[in-house]
């Protein structure tokens, strides 16, 4: 093992923050003051991230995103472990016609189903719930087929030894096939609350009432919108940002390798 | 302890079925508009409601700003698959005509008849409320364009006094020497015109983009391609308007004025009292440019009814429109945001009288009216308006050509009306 | 016996939502395709393929297939060069490359809305980072996003740095899958660096690459986010893509008809695309065995 160049590493630390430097600077720019940013000025100040709390409901959108992009990711990868589960262990009628169904919508576009999914929540007058928001984002054909291709490598033989002890199917899956998988589950259930969190299009047009708003939604809203006078508030719509980036921020350190095996695994399998 | 449980669970069950009983007693109206809370427009809208409801504690408003006339119509057209309208919305003028001919929005011609509020309002400000014979919206908010300048700048521009702003070439010529003089300070001469604006810069030259008396389409007539000709040219042939107020009319556009940035702005009489706000003594008004006539649109918007809502609410609702159009109402609309008065009588009100007096160029638009033509509202209007901003930017940039986008503008604008008459 | 049907109850919800919420919309947008409606109208009649007919016979249509390919056209290259070249400094599992590998992947996993709102601020004309580097250098200020080339290509810049960390960890995980060998090899023949690149990396991350350009040829065509926050489909329809068409034509311009005859056609070029992306996952995976 050679030692690390420190040299080297300063050199990347650089980069590193060069690339970066949008985000970070609008993070520091978001506790500036408009008056002496505007006046070319340097004042620091809390008090945007008050007002995107208080007055423009970011403490709310943050809610909203934080009740739908957990339901989502729980209810989706247990949906998704559960299906996975049954592709990968049981033989049975039509099984390869019905995974192969799954995993052609992966190839499908989501825009596709725009209108129509409108429609659909609209008959069942689910538009503007957090049902709207969550319906239509339950069922993930990748994590599937990931966690299928992923327990069809557990040995069999550990599933046949549970049976023997009595076991059911489900205690299977509970007791053997989720704890062997959980590195997989991990990676998946990140992705789904990424994809969520970061969801967009489908927020926008199913929901329609402020204290419903995600905080993308909320965000683009607040940009569009322009409050204050004159020119744009920008350390105000900064503040904005910082929260709606803020967990994937706090959490990525911990979660980078989980994230980084699911995208390298799905390529390559 | 499982049994008290149960009790608690039944009594706090009864409370608040009995609460939410109550809560209904009052019958609550949801209304969609387009002034925003933060701004004056949109705290004076709250001060009208806040008078509304203390004098009718039966009935609650819940106000909620949609965003623009343009964000109104989509958000209204959407929500009706899903059966998530308001009760009532505020419509501009010439775009409820959709609304009214799909059903969408309740004929209100009965409740106008039997209220004294008809006689009481300018013919103008009625007029803008029928669409084929019928009574859809009552008026709230009614306006004419008329041109913001910013003395500071006239000033620093080397005008010692207020230049001529009669014809597109004044317009043009003060325009550069603006800019010439200021530009290094970041300072534009114009603010390239908004929708609004435009409409009423091609009624300047002696058009209009759709007849208001036959209906016939006249976006590729020749005045009207004129008057585009000449709008694009600000921008992309000489310069003397950003073109951020093309890709954004309001932040680029308006809110660029508001912060001093522009000599001169053209847009509706409702951004008086903010831009008097913004820019105080500085901020001067003039009526429209004659370029080969007089002739200025009025627009605004009016609140209709939905006519999904329940017959109480419905009620309630225009108690609410009339409400907001009385003289007292229209006074304090008036004096706090700077559209025109509606009723004849709010004239007649102290704070009326204190605007007149105390804020010179509030009564640019009503002088106008002499000279102001209310506008046709067939369904294809919506469709036009809402399509006539993304060509716009194409020939303000400089990206096509302002005939051939006009001539097939119309063609595709007369297909799709007699698509809308089908 | 139960456990014939237990398969069964455990694939159910997940089909019930694939079914609900993907496979019957696509029927229904095929058959709303056929038909003219605003949302508004008690009836939907049918009208053939009269919208598919204007569709693609409008300019507006193929300004944004235009759009869409140009954008396709400048970024995946960009992306899969940039990507690639980033890739073979940062294979190793060394404490600096390993931050810089985070450091580049952090922005995809990012909420896209912020993004676009941070660089709609960097390209502001007036208060715009961008520009005020520029004027250290004495450049005036430049209208980035309302200048229609120019959108574009901000438009592609922010795409690009968004995207270009997933780019870098699939290039990693390709090139570390080349055995040291090959690299050994070229080196005993007196290869240089660059020689070494062109002769062994290149050629053997090849299936990689094929799969990166499909990828992000499909993502090209389904860019929204910062289309819609950014710039709106302008400045003069000149980043209309074809999903920000399909927003407009369906959301704001309530033409339902029109707006699924254009999402089925975007769904048909998918697919298409995604055919061609399992037959080159298949050739990687032959190439692996």
């Amino acid at each position: 093992m050679k030692l690390e160049n420190p040299v080297q590493s300063l050199f990347a630390l650089l980069f590193g923050l060069l690339f970066l430097s949008p985000a970070l600077y609008s993070i520091w720019l978001s506790f500036q003051t408009a008056d002496a940013y505007y006046a070319g000025g340097l004042e620091f100040t809390v008090d945007n991230y008050g007002r995107a709390v208080g007055q423009y409901h970011f403490a709310r959108y943050l809610l909203n995103s934080v009740i739908v992009s957990g339901i989502v990711t729980v209810g989706g990868i247990s949906i998704a472990t559960l299906a996975a589960y049954a592709f990968a262990r049981f033989r049975f009628r039509g099984g390869d016609l019905l995974f192969g169904a799954v995993v052609a919508t992966l190839m499908i576009p989501s825009h596709i189903s725009l209108i129509p999914n409108y429609l659909t929540l609209a008959k069942v007058g689910l538009l503007d719930s957090y049902a709207g928001l969550i319906l239509p984002a339950m069922a993930s054909a990748f994590a599937t087929f990931f966690l299928r291709q992923y327990i069809r490598g557990i040995p069999r033989s550990l599933d046949e030894a549970a049976y023997m002890d009595g076991a059911t199917s489900l205690q299977v899956l509970w007791r053997v096939i989720v704890p062997l998988s959980r590195p997989a589950i991990l990676s998946m259930a990140l992705f789904i609350f990424i994809g969520e969190w970061n969801s967009y299009i489908w927020p926008l047009v199913a929901i329609g009432k402020d204290d419903l708003y995600t905080l993308q939604v909320g965000l683009a809203r607040l940009y569009r919108i322009n409050p204050g006078e004159g020119v744009i508030d920008w350390p105000l719509v900064m503040a904005a940002s910082t929260i709606s980036i803020l967990p994937v921020l706090l959490g990525f350190a911990l979660v980078e390798r989980h994230l980084v095996r699911g995208i390298t695994m799905g390529a390559v399998k | 302890m499982t049994r008290n449980f149960i009790k608690l669970a039944g009594a706090s069950l009864i409370a608040l079925v009995g609460s939410a009983h109550i809560s209904m007693a009052a019958t609550t109206v949801t209304f969609w508009h387009s002034f925003n809370p933060e701004k004056p427009n949109g705290q004076a809208l709250e001060k009208i409601i806040d008078n509304f409801e203390a004098a009718n504690p039966g009935v609650e408003i819940k106000p909620e700003f949609i965003g623009n006339y343009n964000d109104i119509v989509a958000k209204l057209q959407a929500a009706i698959p899903a059966h998530r309208e308001p009760d009532a919305v505020i419509m501009e003028v010439t775009r409820y005509g959709l609304f009214a001919d799909r059903g969408v929005l309740t004929d209100l011609t009965d409740y106008v008849n039997n209220d004294p509020l008809k006689e009481d309002l300018f013919g103008f400000a009625r007029e803008v409320g029928v669409f084929e014979g019928k009574n859809y919206i009552v008026p709230f908010n009614s306006s004419t364009p008329v041109l913001y300048y910013n003395k500071g700048i006239f000033e620093r521009a080397g005008f010692t006094e207020e230049p001529a702003l009669k014809t597109y070439d004044d317009l043009l010529k003060v325009s550069k020497q603006i800019t010439e003089k200021l530009g290094d300070d970041g300072i534009t001469g114009i603010v390239a015109p908004g929708q609004f604006a435009r409409w009423g810069l091609v009624m300047d030259n002696d058009s209009d983009l759709i007849d208001s008396k036959t209906g016939e389409i006249l976006l590729d007539s020749d005045n009207t391609i004129e008057a585009y000709q000449w709008m694009a040219s600000l921008v992309h042939e000489h310069h003397v308007a950003s073109p951020d107020g093309v890709t954004d009319e309001k932040k680029g556009g308006r809110d660029a004025f508001l912060s001093g940035k522009v000599g001169i702005m053209m847009n509706s009489t409702g951004n008086y009292v903010r831009s008097k706000k913004a820019l105080g003594d500085d901020l001067g008004v003039l009526p429209m440019p004659c370029n080969k006539v007089c002739s200025v649109p009025i627009g605004g918007a009016g609140i209709g009814i939905l006519s999904t809502a329940e017959q109480d609410v419905k009620d309630a609702a225009y108690k609410f429109i009339s409400f907001a159009a009385s003289a007292e109402s229209n006074a304090i609309w008036f004096s706090g945001t700077g559209y025109m008065p509606i009723n004849k009588h709010t004239a007649e009100q102290d704070l009326a009288k204190d605007a007149l007096a105390g804020k010179p160029g509030i009564d640019v638009a009503i002088n106008q009216l002499d000279f102001a033509r209310g506008r046709p509202r067939p369904p294809v209007v919506t469709w036009m308006r809402a399509s006539e901003y993304g060509l716009w930017e194409a020939m303000a940039l400089g990206q096509r050509d302002v005939k051939d986008v006009l001539s097939e503008f119309a063609t595709k604008t007369r297909e799709e009306a007699a698509r809308l008459a089908k | 016996m139960a456990r014939k049907f237990l398969p069964y109850f455990y694939i159910l919800p997940l089909l019930a939502f694939i079914a609900v919420f993907t496979y019957i919309p696509i029927a229904t947008s095929i058959n709303l395709s056929f038909r003219e409606w605003d949302f508004m109208s008690a009836t939907k009649p049918f009208v053939g393929l009269e919208n598919y007919q204007l569709l693609l016979t409008s300019t507006e249509f193929w300004n944004s297939v235009k759009i869409t390919a140009i954008f396709a056209i400048i970024s995946v290259p960009l992306r899969l060069a940039l990507a690639l070249m980033a890739a073979s400094f940062l294979t190793s599992e060394k404490f600096a490359p390993r931050m810089l590998r985070g450091a580049f992947f952090l922005p995809s996993v990012t909420s896209t809305v912020s993004i676009a709102v941070v660089f709609s601020w960097v390209f502001s004309t007036d208060y715009g980072v961008a520009n005020a580097l520029l004027k250290h250098i004495g450049v005036g200020k430049i209208p980035w996003m309302q200048d229609p080339q120019l959108a574009l290509l901000v438009l592609i810049l922010v795409n690009t740095w968004k995207q270009i960390g997933y780019d870098i960890v699939i290039y990693i995980a390709g090139l570390q899958a080349i055995p040291q060998e090959l690299y050994d090899a070229a080196a005993v023949d007196g290869g240089r660096r660059f020689h070494v690149f062109r002769r062994v990396t290149m050629p053997l991350v090849m299936p990689t690459t094929y799969f990166l350009l499909v990828i992000s040829v499909i993502e090209a065509f389904q860019v929204f986010t910062i289309v819609n926050v950014m710039t709106h489909g302008g400045p003069a329809s000149a980043t209309d893509m074809l999903v920000n068409m399909l927003y407009r034509v369906g959301f704001t311009l309530f033409d339902i008809g029109t707006g699924s005859a254009l999402a089925v056609l975007l769904f048909i070029l998918l697919i298409a695309l995604s055919l061609i992306k399992s037959r080159v996952i298949g050739r990687k995976v032959h190439y692996e065995a």
